[in-house]
């Protein structure tokens, strides 16, 4: 259960570009979608992350993020509705509640909430696909070259945890057969028996933290000056990715300060399209953010852009 | 010039009113291999710690005497400059290991001293490819088994390129296959590279023959000092258990010339002993079971929810008054058959019957595990209390079974006494392990499962562990108990089960067992090979070999 | 002097949070348009700024063992109590730090414990909100120990509890901002309602664990906080 949504490494072009890269061109889904309220463009920018998390074959782990963002797309539907009233075409007319004043639902109210129920779909499927495409490992390098003691510190704690959680297991075991019944009592009782887990965990690994100090001050750490150890080469599909996310943030910006990919939904719901420039742009940079993913399939399909990218 | 001069050294742990080290003189040569060797709290550990600088740089607390690293004192000599020269290997894989990648856990102690990338990268490759570890290149650290976790904190220390190695138990974790392996790794960077070894170790078999030197150590004092031969003839004489089983074996048969391996054994034997004739067998009472046993396991199958399969179609009986030893490697299943046999895990397939029962409802659950005792492999997980007794009342408390009396009894029986109201945190390895033993056995299970019991014990330890465990079973208790001590099995153990990939391959008398397995026998079982078969330990090969009178080689 | 550079990043990062809270329910802003993005930035800020001051700060192997022990404790810890509902003590493990070893620890190992167990159970949006709540409600600890060093138990008692409803706050701050719009009290409200029950569990579960084992905890670690220091003579 725990690495269900662990990253694989299963070898394909998304998962091989450099951590600086892959990291730029997610950022900048994620940044677009958080600028951009229009429902065209965070449909599109869905369609990108998801053809994306197609290809690095995620598409089962990506079904219970789903789940996850549906109850919480209802939440922020119902949240909008029932608390904003800057809205003018009322569908339904509620009761007058003290502090919160009289509950009216307005039809502009309704439409925010489904476009960021759509908002949240796209947030939770880009980082499906960062899960899905960068180790957590590299990050940690990445991390490393600007402030190593804080990914060190990462690391040793990512390192350790599976450990934990399967000396965790059998610390209950322990338990259970010193004769503690983890399945009856109270909620209290419950927790108590769990908590004193955590306590066992907390003693053991103490004594531990003291080992791994050893073994890192014999390592020399803290000795002087480090220098980085560079273990991820830098490839032509990472400039070409690196430039494409860039110069789809730069269109991104552009029209943003132009007002564009905005819909307003207060007092009364805008067109949805007004004019052919909002298309523009939006096809300019859905193109721009496809060109990964057009690189990825001629890096699985055709060895000539196989052996030049 | 020696490589270490160390005089007069003496050396308080903080807070420590007790020396560790206690006026110790030695010299260390270049490009020796040097086995320090003692029983635990003898001060070995403490004098490796010393030499790789860690004492008193890491540790503080008081220092006397000097130390000097060629020619240098230790003391003023900088952190990076003794970790480029010294590297140690610590006794466990799991906490000696930082980085999630194995490609980035070679680069740390590099990146530490501040190499530049195109050093790193070529002695990274050489370390990797010198020690097969290429292909785990990207690996998450976490994965690994343990014999590649210690393997790969080998290579972390050898790509520092010290010109001294040194291993504090490297292969007590280990299973004997991976110390094996280990063990051959690290006499070829003794006799390839040069590289100066010293290995601290109490599991003598493996190792002792490799040595140029041995170091004995008791109580903080360095006891003998010689060449393994030397060291093992004196050894011999004040009845000190740190030999090897055949070493001891010649030593008490009065020779004068020790063989430590197995060859030299042989060759021994052959020239200096009158052999039995070739179809000789030591026979031992076998025990016929009429009663009903007490544990019974019937088509047992059982799946991790990963798929994989730890137990695969296993039957056995366990009858009251054996001691039963499972052998095989790690991952055969041998943990996994404690715990379902201890009712912790639910077979997929098949039933465990205890005393003709079942554990179905939440009752009958409890009075299995009152009447079945588990220790685990960590004794540290049974220890949180403030007090050695609260720990066991803890138990009884559980079971609520009121303590009149069992308590002192138990304690008296594992000699814990002195330890009554100290913390068990507080304890060393070998006394956990007791404190963790008397808290299962205080509710006097008919049936106690021991997982890995002698991992990390002397030889005291385990001689007295194995007292305890023989005198238990004796009163009507069955004690099964998990292994990688074959010497330990051959001792103690009435019965060995033997399992391979979740599967059971031999079960049998111990030393049926033990005398037919060519790589699970005992040393002195792989010596006895075809002059007297079913010989296992020290006390029985002297007790039916006699020596020649016309030996070529004299005896005192 | 790094030292104190390094104080000045970690309480500037600290202060993010008020003043952003602040400034949002005034409404008194030229950001009109999207309040998510910036909420987003802001938050990376701090953590970021936070983490710095922990970069400069000075630390032995042991301080840094210690912090990633106790982060991957309170990240297995989550784990641990999947059963229960929204009731786990990595709030507890992360107070109970920052009490013992001082803001910055305890910003360390609350923040560590949310980005670790995220890298088995999935990141998402809320990530580097749950760094900079558990990172806070460590540091916030160690503060409460500067000026009330004689709390007592009851008093870290309510303190535990308080920290539920906060960390369910700070992360609602992420879903107000970046959903709903226009930004106003009563809506902060409404979503603060909405996750009522769930912060209230939260609250009472760290308020046991520190009643059952608070002081016990607080022991153990002082004891460990005793051994960092090396005593070194002649």
């Amino acid at each position: 259960m725990l690495d269900r949504f662990f990253y694989r490494e299963k070898g394909l072009f998304l998962q091989s570009l450099h951590p600086l890269s892959a990291l730029t061109y997610i950022a900048v889904l994620l940044g677009l979608v958080l600028m951009f309220n229009h429902p065209l463009y965070l449909l599109g920018l869905l369609a990108v992350t998801v053809t994306a998390i197609k290809a690095v074959d995620g598409i089962d782990a990506w079904k219970s993020f789903l789940k996850v963002s549906m109850g919480a797309a209802f939440v922020i539907i119902i949240v909008n509705a029932i608390t904003v009233r800057a809205g003018e075409t009322i569908i339904w007319h509620g009761p007058y509640i003290p502090v919160f004043g009289r509950l009216n639902v307005s039809m502009e109210a309704v439409c925010y909430g489904a476009d960021m129920g759509l908002r949240l779909l796209d947030i939770m499927s880009i980082f499906c696909l960062y899960n899905f495409t960068i180790h957590p490992d590299r990050v940690l390098d990445l991390l490393s070259r600007f402030s190593f003691k804080s990914a060190l510190v990462l690391s040793l704690a990512a390192r350790m945890f599976p450990a934990m959680v399967s000396r965790l297991d059998s610390i209950r075991e322990v338990q259970t057969a010193r004769g503690v019944d983890f399945n009856t009592g109270t909620l209290k009782e419950k927790m108590g028996k769990y908590a004193l887990l955590i306590k066992i965990l907390l003693l053991t690994s103490l004594e531990d933290s003291m080992e791994t100090a050893e073994a890192m001050y014999a390592r020399a750490f803290g000795s002087g000056r480090r220098s980085h150890y560079v273990r991820d080469a830098w490839r032509p599909r990472d400039s070409i990715c690196l430039a494409a996310s860039l110069l789809a943030l730069g269109a991104a910006i552009y029209g943003w300060a132009k007002g564009l990919g905005t819909f307003s939904f207060y007092p009364r719901l805008d067109c949805l399209i007004d004019g052919l420039t909002e298309l523009v742009l939006l096809f300019a940079v859905i193109f721009l953010l496809s060109f990964p993913l057009i690189l990825s399939w001629g890096w699985h399909n055709c060895p000539f852009i196989k052996s030049k990218i | 010039m020696p490589l270490y001069q160390i005089k007069n050294l003496t050396y308080f742990y903080p807070d420590s009113q007790k020396p560790a080290l206690k006026d110790v003189n030695m010299n260390i040569e270049e490009g020796e291999f040097l086995l320090i060797t003692g029983s635990s709290g003898s001060g070995k550990s403490s004098l490796a710690r010393v030499l790789a600088g860690l004492i008193p740089g890491f540790y503080g607390g008081r220092i006397g005497g000097s130390v000097f690293f060629r020619g240098k004192d230790i003391k003023q000599l900088e952190q990076c400059s003794i970790a480029r020269e010294v590297g140690i290997v610590f006794q466990d894989p799991e906490k000696q290991l930082i980085m999630t990648s194995v490609e980035a856990e070679i680069a740390f102690g590099l990146e530490n001293l501040g190499l530049p990338q195109q050093e790193m990268a070529r002695r990274i490759a050489e370390v990797m490819s010198f020690l097969g570890l290429s292909e785990l290149r990207r690996e998450f650290t976490a994965k690994l088994s343990g014999g590649q976790k210690q393997k790969l904190a080998l290579a972390a220390v050898l790509a520092m390129q010290p010109s001294v190695l040194i291993l504090d138990e490297p292969t007590s974790q280990l299973d004997p296959v991976a110390a094996e392996e280990f063990f051959n790794l690290v006499k070829r960077l003794n006799e390839d590279l040069g590289m100066t070894v010293i290995l601290i170790e109490q599991r003598l078999e493996r190792c002792f023959h490799l040595a140029d030197r041995v170091l004995l150590m008791e109580d903080g004092r360095i006891r003998f000092e010689g060449t393994p031969e030397q060291v093992a003839r004196r050894a011999a004489q004040c009845e000190t258990p740190f030999i090897p089983p055949v070493a001891r074996f010649f030593a008490k048969a009065g020779f004068n010339t020790i063989p430590v391996t197995v060859k030299e054994g042989r060759r021994m034997l052959r020239e200096n002993f009158n052999l039995p004739s070739s179809d000789f067998y030591l026979k031992h009472p076998g025990v016929v079971h009429e009663e009903e046993p007490l544990l019974r396991m019937e088509r047992v199958w059982f799946a991790y929810p990963d798929g994989r399969e730890a137990l695969q179609d296993i039957n056995l009986q366990f009858y009251a008054g054996e001691l039963v030893a499972v052998l095989g490697a790690n991952g055969a299943g041998k943990s996994t058959l404690l715990k379902t046999m201890a009712g912790l895990l639910k077979p997929g397939r098949g039933r465990v019957m205890l005393m003709g029962g079942e554990p179905g409802s939440s009752s009958s659950r409890r009075v299995w595990n009152s009447w079945v005792g588990y220790l685990s492999q960590n004794p540290s997980d049974y220890l949180f209390h403030d007090t050695v007794e609260e720990e066991l009342l803890y138990t009884l408390k559980n079971f609520g079974i009121s303590p009149n009396g069992i308590v002192d009894e138990i304690m008296d029986k594992l000699s814990l006494q002195d330890f009554r109201h100290a913390n068990p945190r507080d304890l060393s390895c070998g006394e956990r392990q007791k404190v963790a033993l008397a808290s299962v056995m205080v509710t006097k299970p008919k049936l106690l499962l021991l997982d890995e019991p002698t991992r990390g014990l002397d030889y005291r330890q385990k001689a007295e562990m194995g007292k305890v465990l023989v005198e238990y079973c004796r009163q009507g208790a069955s004690v099964v108990l998990t292994t990688h001590d074959v010497e330990f099995a051959a001792e103690y153990a009435s019965r060995v089960i033997m399992m391979f990939c979740g599967r059971i391959v031999c079960d049998g008398p111990a030393h049926q067992v033990l005398s037919e397995s060519i790589f699970y026998s005992t040393q002195i079982g792989r010596m006895c090979r075809g002059f007297a078969d079913g010989i296992l330990t020290p006390e029985e090969a002297l007790a039916v070999l006699k020596p020649a009178s016309h030996g070529k080689w004299e005896r005192k | 002097m790094k030292k104190l550079l390094s104080k000045i990043l970690f309480w500037l990062g600290f202060a993010i949070i008020p003043v952003f809270l602040a400034v949002t329910i005034s409404g008194k802003t030229s950001i009109t348009r999207e309040w998510g993005l910036t909420a987003s930035i802001i938050i990376l800020g701090a953590v970021g700024l936070m983490y710095l001051g922990f970069e400069l700060d000075a630390s032995s192997p042991r301080e840094i063992a210690l912090i990633a022990v106790l982060g991957a404790v309170g990240a297995a810890g989550r784990v641990a109590f999947a059963a229960l509902p929204n009731v786990q003590p990595t709030t507890f493990i992360a107070i109970a730090s920052g009490y013992v070893f001082g803001p910055t620890a305890g910003f360390m190992t609350g923040s560590t414990a949310a980005l670790v167990s995220n890298f088995f159970l999935g990141q998402g949006p809320w990530t580097p909100w749950q760094m900079f709540a558990w990172g806070l409600a460590g540091s916030s600890a160690g503060i409460v120990k500067c000026f009330f060093p004689h709390i007592g138990r009851w008093g870290m008692v309510v303190f535990c509890f308080l920290w539920g409803y906060f960390f369910g706050w700070i992360l609602n701050l992420w879903s107000w901002t970046t959903f709903v719009k226009p930004l106003n009290w009563q809506s902060f409200i409404a979503v603060c309602a909405a996750s009522f029950w769930f912060d209230t569990f939260h609250a009472a579960g760290n308020a046991a664990f520190y009643l059952l084992f608070g002081p016990g905890f607080i022991k153990l670690l002082n004891r460990f906080k005793l051994k960092m220091i090396q005593k070194y003579e002649e």
